[in-house]
């Protein structure tokens, strides 16, 4: 599946429905589409947050048993895993909710993957969904 | 998501039906804005049907607990989803929010 979002502003929801009905997720276990449903959110969240972009690239592949969901968009350049990991273990009224929907991406995905790449952010997430 | 809430003497149960997203984070915030004007809030919630939720929800648990605590109130959530408690864990909210 590859979808271009243009104007991306507003169709969080359409995104998330686009990769999680793609072809190479449909048919995956709810554990699999219950992370990729909430990795998609958070990489909107974050990185179209930050870069301002108007419009998102997103794609799925499948090779074997993984899974690559990627994201290009052409707003100011912003690497979110340049940013520090939240202090998962700090009390109460220290905790923070900054950092954490990226921290969530690289815990609940094999790898993730930013680059900079032709003026445009590129996010790139991989999951084993064997 | 649907939220109800039910007063049953000091306790208040909040029922959590559906996905907590970035859709509805705000209309949740609404419906739960009035519990925290509580004074030694007691509160109940029952997590059996929500479905999942993102950071976005996660911010607006963080605000409750940190205005029921700063209120000497108590805060627990019941039956989370094995998904939505590995949410929980892997954030570290797990260690600060009391779930049974």
């Amino acid at each position: 599946m590859k979808k271009r979002f243009d104007p991306v502003e507003g169709r969080n929801i359409e995104i998330i429905e686009a990769v999680v009905n793609s072809d190479e997720v449909a048919n995956l276990s709810e554990d699999c589409k219950f992370k990729i449903r909430l990795c998609v959110e958070e990489v909107e969240e974050n990185i179209l947050g930050y870069s301002g972009s108007t419009w998102v690239e997103v794609w799925t592949e499948r090779e074997d048993n993984l899974l690559t969901v990627g994201f290009r968009d052409g707003g100011i350049q912003f690497d979110p895993l340049a940013e520090p990991d939240p202090d998962i273990n700090a009390p109460l009224e220290n905790r923070s909710i900054g950092g954490l929907g990226i921290f969530i991406c690289k815990q609940m995905m094999d790898t993730v993957d930013y680059h900079f790449e032709n003026k445009c952010n590129v996010f790139i997430m991989k999951l084993n969904v064997a | 998501m649907d939220v109800s809430i039910e007063k049953n003497g000091a306790k208040t149960l909040v029922k959590l039906v559906g996905r907590l997203d970035t859709t509805n984070a705000d209309q949740f915030q609404n419906d739960i804005a009035p519990l925290m004007a509580d004074a030694a809030p007691d509160f109940e919630l029952d997590c059996t049907d929500m479905e999942y939720t993102s950071s976005q929800g996660l911010r607006l648990f963080l605000m409750l607990q940190k205005t029921v605590s700063s209120k000497g109130g108590s805060m627990v959530m019941c039956n989370m989803k094995p998904q939505v408690k590995e949410v929980f864990d892997i954030t570290g909210f797990s260690n600060i929010i009391k779930i049974i």
